[in-house]
Protein backbone atom coordinates (compact mmCIF):
# COMPACT_ATOMS: atom_id res chain seq x y z
CA UNK A 1 0.00 0.00 0.00
CA UNK A 2 1.30 3.43 -0.84
CA UNK A 3 -0.83 6.77 -0.23
CA UNK A 4 -0.84 10.15 -0.52
CA UNK A 5 -2.63 12.34 2.31
CA UNK A 6 -3.97 15.73 2.93
CA UNK A 7 -4.98 14.60 6.16
CA UNK A 8 -3.67 13.58 9.40
CA UNK A 9 -1.99 9.49 8.65
CA UNK A 10 -3.01 6.74 9.70
CA UNK A 11 -1.10 4.53 11.32
CA UNK A 12 -2.88 1.70 12.67
CA UNK A 13 -3.76 1.41 8.80
CA UNK A 14 -0.20 1.32 7.89
CA UNK A 15 0.59 -0.94 9.94
CA UNK A 16 -2.26 -3.51 8.94
CA UNK A 17 -1.49 -3.19 5.45
CA UNK A 18 2.09 -4.15 5.97
CA UNK A 19 0.95 -7.16 8.40
CA UNK A 20 1.96 -10.58 6.91
CA UNK A 21 0.96 -13.56 9.24
CA UNK A 22 4.36 -15.33 7.64
CA UNK A 23 6.24 -12.55 8.62
CA UNK A 24 7.77 -12.38 12.33
CA UNK A 25 8.95 -8.77 12.37
CA UNK A 26 7.73 -5.59 11.51
CA UNK A 27 9.41 -1.94 11.66
CA UNK A 28 7.94 1.71 11.41
CA UNK A 29 9.74 4.67 10.13
CA UNK A 30 7.52 8.24 10.89
CA UNK A 31 9.45 11.31 9.86
CA UNK A 32 7.94 14.54 11.63
CA UNK A 33 8.00 17.93 10.87
CA UNK A 34 10.66 19.49 13.19
CA UNK A 35 10.43 22.56 15.55
CA UNK A 36 13.53 24.56 13.76
CA UNK A 37 15.12 24.41 10.83
CA UNK A 38 18.63 26.08 10.20
CA UNK A 39 18.26 26.85 13.75
CA UNK A 40 14.91 29.14 13.29
CA UNK A 41 11.83 28.32 14.22
CA UNK A 42 9.39 26.83 12.12
CA UNK A 43 5.39 27.37 12.07
CA UNK A 44 4.70 24.60 9.57
CA UNK A 45 5.49 22.40 7.07
CA UNK A 46 3.94 22.63 3.34
CA UNK A 47 4.49 19.49 1.22
CA UNK A 48 3.43 19.44 -2.57
CA UNK A 49 3.86 15.93 -4.55
CA UNK A 50 3.80 15.49 -8.33
CA UNK A 51 1.19 12.87 -7.16
CA UNK A 52 0.73 11.13 -10.27
CA UNK A 53 4.63 9.96 -10.59
CA UNK A 54 5.33 10.48 -6.76
CA UNK A 55 2.42 6.99 -6.51
CA UNK A 56 4.43 5.22 -8.73
CA UNK A 57 7.84 6.17 -7.57
CA UNK A 58 6.67 5.05 -4.07
CA UNK A 59 4.93 1.42 -5.28
CA UNK A 60 8.46 0.83 -6.99
CA UNK A 61 10.23 1.90 -4.09
CA UNK A 62 7.76 -0.38 -1.92
CA UNK A 63 8.36 -3.36 -4.80
CA UNK A 64 11.97 -3.21 -4.93
CA UNK A 65 12.48 -3.76 -0.74
CA UNK A 66 9.83 -6.22 -1.08
CA UNK A 67 11.94 -8.15 -3.81
CA UNK A 68 15.17 -6.96 -2.00
CA UNK A 69 14.39 -8.02 1.40
CA UNK A 70 11.51 -10.05 1.11
CA UNK A 71 9.44 -7.62 2.95
CA UNK A 72 5.85 -6.29 2.68
CA UNK A 73 5.47 -2.64 2.96
CA UNK A 74 3.41 0.30 3.31
CA UNK A 75 4.39 3.84 2.76
CA UNK A 76 2.19 6.65 2.76
CA UNK A 77 3.34 10.79 2.64
CA UNK A 78 1.27 13.62 3.63
CA UNK A 79 0.64 16.48 1.31
CA UNK A 80 -0.30 20.42 2.40
CA UNK A 81 -0.15 21.64 5.86
CA UNK A 82 1.83 19.40 8.15
CA UNK A 83 2.34 21.67 11.65
CA UNK A 84 5.37 21.10 14.21
CA UNK A 85 5.20 17.57 15.78
CA UNK A 86 2.77 15.44 13.32
CA UNK A 87 3.92 13.04 11.11
CA UNK A 88 5.02 14.21 7.35
CA UNK A 89 5.89 10.79 6.21
CA UNK A 90 5.42 6.90 7.62
CA UNK A 91 7.08 3.60 6.64
CA UNK A 92 6.32 0.29 7.55
CA UNK A 93 7.81 -3.01 6.78
CA UNK A 94 7.41 -6.29 7.59
CA UNK A 95 9.69 -8.98 6.99
CA UNK A 96 10.48 -13.28 7.88
CA UNK A 97 13.10 -11.46 10.54
CA UNK A 98 13.83 -8.70 12.19
CA UNK A 99 17.28 -7.56 9.76
CA UNK A 100 15.20 -7.72 6.92
CA UNK A 101 12.47 -5.64 8.35
CA UNK A 102 14.89 -2.92 9.57
CA UNK A 103 16.95 -2.83 6.55
CA UNK A 104 13.82 -2.90 4.39
CA UNK A 105 12.16 -0.18 6.50
CA UNK A 106 15.66 1.58 5.60
CA UNK A 107 15.57 1.53 2.50
CA UNK A 108 12.45 2.26 1.57
CA UNK A 109 12.41 5.93 3.34
CA UNK A 110 15.91 6.42 1.86
CA UNK A 111 14.83 5.92 -1.78
CA UNK A 112 11.94 7.90 -1.29
CA UNK A 113 13.81 10.98 0.66
CA UNK A 114 15.60 10.48 -2.59
CA UNK A 115 13.69 10.16 -5.28
CA UNK A 116 9.71 10.87 -4.66
CA UNK A 117 8.36 13.91 -6.72
CA UNK A 118 7.44 15.60 -3.29
CA UNK A 119 8.54 19.25 -2.28
CA UNK A 120 8.57 20.52 1.19
CA UNK A 121 8.64 24.56 1.96
CA UNK A 122 8.95 25.71 5.19
CA UNK A 123 7.16 28.33 6.95
CA UNK A 124 8.99 30.10 9.56
CA UNK A 125 7.51 31.27 12.55
CA UNK A 126 8.50 35.01 11.14
CA UNK A 127 6.36 34.13 8.16
CA UNK A 128 8.95 34.09 5.66
CA UNK A 129 8.60 30.87 3.17
CA UNK A 130 11.35 28.72 1.34
CA UNK A 131 10.86 26.03 -1.03
CA UNK A 132 13.56 23.15 -1.10
CA UNK A 133 13.22 22.57 -4.08
CA UNK A 134 17.25 23.58 -5.95
CA UNK A 135 15.96 26.90 -6.90
CA UNK A 136 17.18 30.21 -5.76
CA UNK A 137 15.16 33.42 -5.50
CA UNK A 138 16.93 36.44 -7.16
CA UNK A 139 15.89 39.09 -4.24
CA UNK A 140 17.05 36.64 -1.67
CA UNK A 141 19.87 34.56 -2.63
CA UNK A 142 21.77 35.82 -0.30
CA UNK A 143 20.30 34.09 2.42
CA UNK A 144 19.74 31.01 0.44
CA UNK A 145 23.17 30.47 -0.11
CA UNK A 146 23.86 30.95 3.42
CA UNK A 147 21.30 28.40 4.79
CA UNK A 148 22.11 24.46 3.50
CA UNK A 149 22.09 23.52 7.32
CA UNK A 150 23.56 20.07 6.78
CA UNK A 151 21.79 18.21 9.83
CA UNK A 152 24.41 15.37 8.83
CA UNK A 153 22.62 13.64 6.34
CA UNK A 154 24.13 15.35 3.56
CA UNK A 155 24.14 17.95 1.81
CA UNK A 156 20.12 19.43 1.41
CA UNK A 157 18.78 21.20 -1.93
CA UNK A 158 19.38 24.68 -2.56
CA UNK A 159 16.90 26.58 -0.79
CA UNK A 160 14.35 28.95 -3.03
CA UNK A 161 13.63 31.65 -0.63
CA UNK A 162 10.07 33.97 -1.01
CA UNK A 163 8.18 36.62 1.46
CA UNK A 164 8.75 37.11 4.82
CA UNK A 165 10.50 40.21 6.28
CA UNK A 166 13.24 41.61 4.43
CA UNK A 167 16.97 40.52 6.12
CA UNK B 1 8.72 24.02 -38.86
CA UNK B 2 5.73 22.18 -37.63
CA UNK B 3 4.99 23.12 -34.44
CA UNK B 4 3.70 20.70 -31.30
CA UNK B 5 1.71 22.37 -28.06
CA UNK B 6 2.50 20.71 -25.23
CA UNK B 7 1.53 20.77 -21.46
CA UNK B 8 4.28 21.69 -18.84
CA UNK B 9 3.63 20.63 -14.89
CA UNK B 10 5.52 23.24 -12.42
CA UNK B 11 5.89 21.94 -8.53
CA UNK B 12 7.39 24.20 -5.84
CA UNK B 13 9.07 27.44 -6.35
CA UNK B 14 8.66 26.78 -10.55
CA UNK B 15 4.98 26.79 -10.17
CA UNK B 16 4.75 29.64 -7.51
CA UNK B 17 7.01 31.70 -9.74
CA UNK B 18 4.43 30.75 -12.79
CA UNK B 19 1.16 31.28 -10.57
CA UNK B 20 -0.10 28.25 -12.00
CA UNK B 21 0.68 24.34 -11.94
CA UNK B 22 0.32 23.74 -15.58
CA UNK B 23 1.47 26.06 -18.35
CA UNK B 24 0.97 25.31 -22.02
CA UNK B 25 3.72 25.64 -24.76
CA UNK B 26 3.93 25.95 -28.58
CA UNK B 27 7.22 24.57 -29.33
CA UNK B 28 9.10 23.41 -32.58
CA UNK B 29 8.47 19.68 -33.17
CA UNK B 30 10.92 17.67 -31.46
CA UNK B 31 12.29 19.89 -29.08
CA UNK B 32 13.66 17.99 -26.70
CA UNK B 33 12.64 17.80 -23.06
CA UNK B 34 16.03 19.45 -21.47
CA UNK B 35 15.03 22.26 -23.82
CA UNK B 36 11.69 23.28 -21.96
CA UNK B 37 13.25 25.02 -19.77
CA UNK B 38 14.67 27.53 -22.06
CA UNK B 39 10.84 28.23 -23.22
CA UNK B 40 9.49 28.88 -20.15
CA UNK B 41 8.24 32.23 -19.84
CA UNK B 42 10.80 34.88 -18.51
CA UNK B 43 9.36 35.29 -14.56
CA UNK B 44 9.04 31.36 -14.46
CA UNK B 45 13.01 31.18 -15.44
CA UNK B 46 15.00 32.18 -11.96
CA UNK B 47 18.54 31.76 -13.97
CA UNK B 48 19.56 30.64 -17.38
CA UNK B 49 20.07 27.20 -17.03
CA UNK B 50 17.89 24.82 -15.47
CA UNK B 51 19.31 24.11 -11.69
CA UNK B 52 21.40 20.85 -10.97
CA UNK B 53 19.60 17.90 -10.13
CA UNK B 54 16.73 19.14 -12.34
CA UNK B 55 14.62 15.61 -13.92
CA UNK B 56 12.05 14.89 -15.90
CA UNK B 57 9.16 13.18 -16.92
CA UNK B 58 7.17 12.64 -20.18
CA UNK B 59 3.34 11.74 -19.50
CA UNK B 60 3.74 10.77 -15.40
CA UNK B 61 7.12 8.80 -16.66
CA UNK B 62 10.22 9.55 -16.17
CA UNK B 63 12.84 10.35 -19.00
CA UNK B 64 15.63 11.72 -20.30
CA UNK B 65 16.47 15.25 -21.30
CA UNK B 66 17.24 13.83 -25.15
CA UNK B 67 13.59 12.51 -25.42
CA UNK B 68 11.87 14.51 -28.06
CA UNK B 69 8.32 16.03 -27.57
CA UNK B 70 5.38 15.15 -29.47
CA UNK B 71 1.95 17.13 -30.15
CA UNK B 72 -0.34 16.65 -26.90
CA UNK B 73 2.75 15.55 -24.73
CA UNK B 74 2.47 16.49 -21.10
CA UNK B 75 6.04 17.10 -19.54
CA UNK B 76 6.77 17.62 -15.67
CA UNK B 77 9.85 19.99 -14.66
CA UNK B 78 11.22 17.82 -11.77
CA UNK B 79 13.17 20.10 -9.46
CA UNK B 80 15.50 18.18 -7.02
CA UNK B 81 12.71 16.83 -4.35
CA UNK B 82 12.63 17.62 -0.64
CA UNK B 83 10.28 15.10 0.64
CA UNK B 84 10.27 12.95 3.58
Amino acid sequence: MVALSSIPLDLATLVQAATDPEHGGLVTFIGSTRRESDRRPVRTLVYEAYEELALRELQAIAEEAAARFGARLAVAHRTGRVPVGEPSVAVAASAPGRPEAFAACRYAIDELKARAPIWKQTEFADGQTTWLDGCQDREHGHWAEEGAPGEGQGPLPRASVRGGRPA
Amino acid sequence: MPEVLVTVHLFASLREAAGTGRIRLRLPEATPVGAVWGHLPEPVRTRSDPPDGMRYALNHEWTLPGAPLRDGDEVALVLPVSGG
